[in-house]
Order: C-alpha cells, then structure tokens, then sequence
C-alpha cells in the first residue's frame, strides 16, 4: 500500500483509509475536506527538502506537511 | 433585535456578502485568547452577525470549538430568525459538507434557513450555469444565485430577505441528523455530482498560476520581490504618514499649551499627554499600512503560497509556514506583527510565533542602534576592507534578533510539546484561487487594525506615561537628575553597574519603556541636551567623551536586542492570550535574558 506522501508530481490516486495515529478528529476534518474513501485525488506539485506537498483532492488544492500526508492511505488509480 | 446569521467555509466570498448587505459600519467582537472575531452589522431592522470561516462543526482547535460555541448559541437564540449558508458556487462539495451541518443544526433549533450561491459569477465565466430551482428542491430550501463581487443578484437577495426572515421554518423531514458526520460528506458528494460544475475547470485558472509562482526558482524569485516590497513598503509609504500624525500632534500640543501658557498643566499635556501618548499614536498609521498589505496578500490568495514555500524551514523552528510574515511584519514593528499572528492555525505555533516577534529589530529600536553604534564604531572603520562596519553592525544587531527568535521558538516548542491546552495542529492548508481583492472588507480591516490598537494600548500607555511623567516632573523644578526618577535611578544603579553603566543610562532604560525611542531622549536630557532625537552624532560626541566603555556598549545594543522594552507590545500579547501571567512573565523573562546577555558582553569584550 502506498501514502499519498508517496504520490510524484501528475500522479493520481484514491483515497482508501487514514492512518488511525490521527487523532479522530483530525481524521474527521480531512475526511470533511475531502479525503474521504473513494476520492480522487492528484498530486500537483512536490517542494525541495520534503516540503509540503500539493494536492487536488475534488474541488479544492490543498497543501499538507509529510506527518500528514504519510497517513493517508492509497490504492493507486488503475 | 431580529438577527440573520451569516456562515460559510473559508474562502467562498463571505466577508465581502457581509459587507454588501451591511455596508461599512460593523463591530467587531474579539475574544481574548483566541483568534475568533464575530462581525455585526446592520440590515434593515435585523442585526447581521457575520461567523468565521468554517469547515466543519466538529471543532479541531481551541478556536474552531468557541467560533463553533457560539454558532450554536446564536442558532439557539430566539432573537435569530435566519440562518444564511453562503457557498462558493465553484465549490459547492466542499461549501455544501459544513453548509449542510448547519443546515440540521438549524432544523434542529426550529430555525428558517437560506442558501446562497456566491460566485456565481465564475461559474458563469465558464459558460456553465447550475439548476437551481432542482437544487432548491433537493436542499429543501430557498437557494439564491449571486455574486457579492459584481453585485450580480444581490438586490434580489436583499428585497428577499426580509420576508425569508419572516416565514417560518417550511416543516421538512429531517433527513441526516447532527451526529452522522459521514453522511453530510456523502451528500455533499452527491448533490456535486448532480448540480456542481467539473472541478478541473474550475483549478485550471489557479492551477496554471500555481505553476509559475510555485517553481522551485521563479516562484522563489516572485516571493523574494513580493517581501521586499512589503518591507519597504512598510517603510517608505509609512513613513510620510507617521510623519504627518506626529506633526499633528505636535501642532496640537503647541497651539494647546499656547493658550495655556506655561506652568504645570501645560507641561503635562505637552510631555505626559502629547510626547506620551502621542509618541504611540504615530504607530496607528504603520499599523494600518502593513494590515492593508497583508490584507491584500491574504485575499488574493498569495499568503497560503507563502505559507507553503516557508513551512519546511521554519517547522526546523518549531514554527508554522504562516509565522514568516508575522515575522518579517516585526521588523517594522511587534504590533500589526502580533494581529497578523492570528492566521498561524495551530494554536500553539501561534502563541510561539507571538511571543518571539518583540524579538525582531523593530523601527522603534532604529533610534538607539543608532546612536549607540554612532558611540562605538568610528565613522569610517571597515569589516573586512569593503563592507561599512557601521553598515556590518546594523545588519548584526538584526540578524542577533532573528537568531534569538529562533533558538527562544525552538525551546519554547520543546517544553510545551506536552501541553494539553496548546494542541498542534497538522499543517493543512487549502489554496484558494487567486481573485483581485476587493476593497470593502480591506477597508474594514485596516480601519479596525488602527482601532483595536488604539482601545488595547491606549489605557496601559495613558498609565505608565503618567507614571514616568509624575517621576521625572517632581519635585517641581529640580530637573531630572534631582526628580524621583532621577532618585531612583541613583537608588538602582547598583542594578546597571556590573553592565558598566551609570544611573543615567538606567534612568533612560526606564523610561523607554514607553517606547524604546525614547531612550535616546531621555539620554539626551540627562547629557544636558534637548532634542537630542534630532542630533544623535551631537550626543554620541557626548556620551564618547563621557567615556561609554566598548563591551559595555554592545552590552547596551544586545540589551535593546532582547528586552520587551515596549509597553505597547506588552497589552497587545496580554489581549491576544487573554492572560496577563503570559504578557508580564514574558517582559520579565526578555529583561532577564537581557541583563545577562549584556552582563556577558561587558566582561567579554
């Protein structure tokens, strides 16, 4: 199984469960936000020294820090 | 009064809706230690109360669970008759997840609720348009389409509302309840993919900026351009009108004691109430000045750029990607600095990132590095054979301040890790589309940046000011050397002499407490020099013959590096935590590490 910190610039995937060492609510909230089970999501762009990432999750780009993105697990898009 | 309640995720157009429907007259409310603000303002006969931006009920932060507090007891009131959902029409899965909460939190409270579709306008620019008669069936509520920017459908919004506000609640089944989290998400998904527009037109625009100013050079390079016009804006546009309120003031001050005439009462209104109190005054416009830029940034979308290009090195810090313009706003000066804080998510990078800004050389600071550099290093020595050592010096003393932030942010992350009540908050930041700022809610802001300031520092200054003033005024006639303070100062200097400095300096350090410019006044006066503000080589030539060692010199600059030598600073940290302890504790705390850094320096060099 593959992270979203994993994902490389242009790649595609779907979300399929998140890490439960996430507390519940921020698991919660990044389900609200759109990584929930089943969701799209592509990664935009990688910043130098594993720096934040970008990703288009739906309608809405979003930036997370690696302790966060590691916990998002993928099946990759076929 | 009636009232309409105004809530929406962040970023879809809220504030400028508000503003639409209010016009420019609002209250803010703050509450002390968190970042939320409520609005209010007036339409009609209703009371409008404008929520921040939100993403969810379900709280994750300190400030999310009181903004989330009060949305409940707002709903609950019996006063409110409207709950208006405001979505970004481009956007509407993600506007629909936390509109839909509401929505049952309504229901459940017996409230009428109203969707309004802003942005339409974006939508419409891509030639695609959303259904929405269908959309209001299957919401089960009354859905208007405008847009708060080109004021598109506002008017029939504003003639509707009235009567929306009237009509009771249409009795719908309530078909998810408040609990089933998972269900809001499915549904927004759902009425996405019937009605929303596809969300690849709607990133294109954003994404192909994002390509240019998010390269790892061209968007370094664009960062690089867009802080230093902020830096120097904040110096040069700034400058002519702090210039301009100080000559005010003293116009003020002259033409007032002139009808006066001379004696007690003028010297107080001139030194206590106008050199006092007017001293800090000719801050509000720098103030206002870096809100408005920060104001631009943030609308336009750039500050979450900004944030994502300086998160990994300052999270080396303990810091978030969102403390770098509080920081770099700290230059010119702690306040707007401390209010532009408010942005950092994580409750306790924010606190961190507040309680290290004094730590940067603000413009006050200029003054007295300055006039003690002027002491300490001839005119034309040089560093290295090509660099100014004046110059050198300057550049020091600034970098001495960033490096202290940064060591104090690092420890201070380290010992609250553990705290409960600071939680840290994952770094997620959304990237709004980039759009032109309006100028409504900056207005507003900037307006109020200059008011909060005025209404939390004016009294704490107004206090000291007469403290200072009554100690170094009397006994009547006796010149600062023989006042109380001058006594004091004679009192205390056992407390400055292991630095190698003299009750004179230590009279100067206590009345720049005021402001940290004041010292070189002070100084001045106590050298037997008035104005010494406008003739600092005049009292460095002065305070040279005097005889200032070198090590206890630098040991004065580095003491002006570190201490919270400002009380203005000091009652805007007590108002944004909300505690006293923390805002004191600290100007304790910077003092002491001071003393000791300038006791170092004096018997190293």
């Amino acid at each position: 199984m593959k992270t979203l910190w994993e994902l490389k610039a242009k790649q595609a995937a779907v979300v399929e469960t998140i890490n439960s060492q996430l507390t519940v609510s921020v698991i919660s909230r990044l389900q609200e936000m759109g990584f929930s089970e089943g969701q799209q999501v592509v990664c935009v762009r990688r910043s130098p020294f594993k720096g934040p990432l970008v990703v288009q999750v739906g309608d809405c780009v979003y930036s997370l820090e690696q302790a966060v993105a590691e916990k998002i697990n993928l099946a990759l898009a076929s | 009064m009636e009232r309409i309640v105004l809530v929406g995720k962040p970023n879809c157009g809220k504030s400028l809706l508000f503003n639409q429907l209010t016009g420019l007259r609002q209250k803010v409310a703050n509450f002390p230690g968190v970042t939320v603000e409520l609005k209010t303002g007036q339409f009609d006969q209703f009371e409008v109360v404008d929520f921040p931006g939100t993403y969810s009920l379900h709280s994750l932060s300190k400030d999310e669970e009181i903004a989330v507090e009060k949305l409940n007891l707002a709903v609950d009131d019996d006063d409110t008759r409207l709950v208006v959902c405001v979505l970004d029409a481009a956007r509407l899965e993600r506007s629909l997840v936390f509109a839909l909460q509401v929505q049952a939190l309504a229901r459940k409270n017996n409230k009428a609720v109203v969707f309004v579709l802003n942005m339409i306008d974006e939508v419409e620019r891509y030639g695609l348009n959303i259904d929405i008669k269908a959309l209001q069936k299957e919401l089960g509520a009354p859905v208007y389409a405008l847009s708060a920017k080109t004021l598109k459908g506002v008017a029939a919004f504003k003639e509707a509302l009235p009567s929306l506000a009237k009509q009771a609640q249409a009795p719908t089944e309530l078909n998810i309840q408040l609990g089933e989290q998972r269900k809001f998400i499915e549904r927004a998904r759902e009425i996405n993919a019937e009605y929303g527009i596809r969300s690849d037109v709607v990133l294109k625009n954003q994404n192909r900026i994002d390509t240019f100013l998010l390269n790892n050079v061209l968007g370094g390079i664009a960062f690089l351009a867009i802080m230093f016009f902020l830096f120097q804006s904040i110096f040069t546009w700034a400058q002519p009108l702090m210039d301009g309120t100080e000559a005010a003031i003293g116009w003020i001050a002259s033409t007032l004691t002139g009808v006066i005439g001379p004696g007690i009462v003028s010297d107080f209104l001139n030194d206590a109430i106008f050199g006092g109190v007017g001293a800090f005054l000719v801050f509000v416009p720098q103030i206002m000045v870096l809100t408005l830029i920060i104001g631009v940034l943030e609308d336009s979308g750039y500050l979450a750029r900004a944030a994502l290009i300086c998160h990994k090195p300052l999270s080396l810090f303990g810091l978030s990607g969102r403390s770098f313009i509080p920081y770099l706003s700290g230059h010119a000066c702690a306040i707007p600095a401390i209010m532009a804080a408010r942005t950092i998510e994580s409750p306790r990078k924010r606190l961190i990132t507040m309680l290290t800004i004094p730590l940067m050389s603000c413009s006050a600071r200029l003054p007295v590095y300055a006039l003690l550099i002027a002491v300490l290093i001839p005119k034309d020595a040089t560093f290295l054979g090509v660099f100014d050592l004046q110059g050198a010096a300057f550049f020091g003393l600034y970098f001495f301040g960033i490096l202290m932030a940064l060591v104090v942010s690092t420890l201070m992350n380290v010992f609250t890790r553990k705290s409960k009540e600071l939680k840290d908050m994952p770094f997620i930041l959304e990237l709004p589309s980039y759009r032109l700022p309006h100028w409504k809610p900056l207005f507003q802001r900037v307006i109020n940046s200059g008011l909060q300031f005025i209404k939390r520092a004016a009294p704490v200054i107004f206090v000291i000011s007469l403290c200072l003033w009554t100690l170094g005024y009397f006994p009547q006639g006796a010149g600062l050397e023989n006042s109380l303070l001058g006594k004091i100062g004679h009192f205390i200097e056992p407390i400055f002499e292991p630095l190698g400095l003299d009750w004179r300096y230590g009279v100067a350090m206590i009345m720049s407490f005021l402001a940290r410019e004041v010292f070189v006044g002070a100084l001045g006066t106590m050298f037997g020099m008035s104005g010494a503000e406008e003739n600092i080589a005049g009292l460095a030539a002065q305070i040279q013959a005097d005889g200032l060692t070198l090590g206890a010199g630098i040991g004065l600059l580095l003491f002006y590096v570190v201490a919270l030598q400002c009380v203005a600073t000091v009652a805007m940290l007590r108002a944004e935590t909300g505690k006293s302890r923390i805002a004191w504790g600290l100007y304790a705390g910077y003092g002491i590490l001071a003393y000791l850094i300038a006791l170092i320096a004096a018997h190293i060099v």
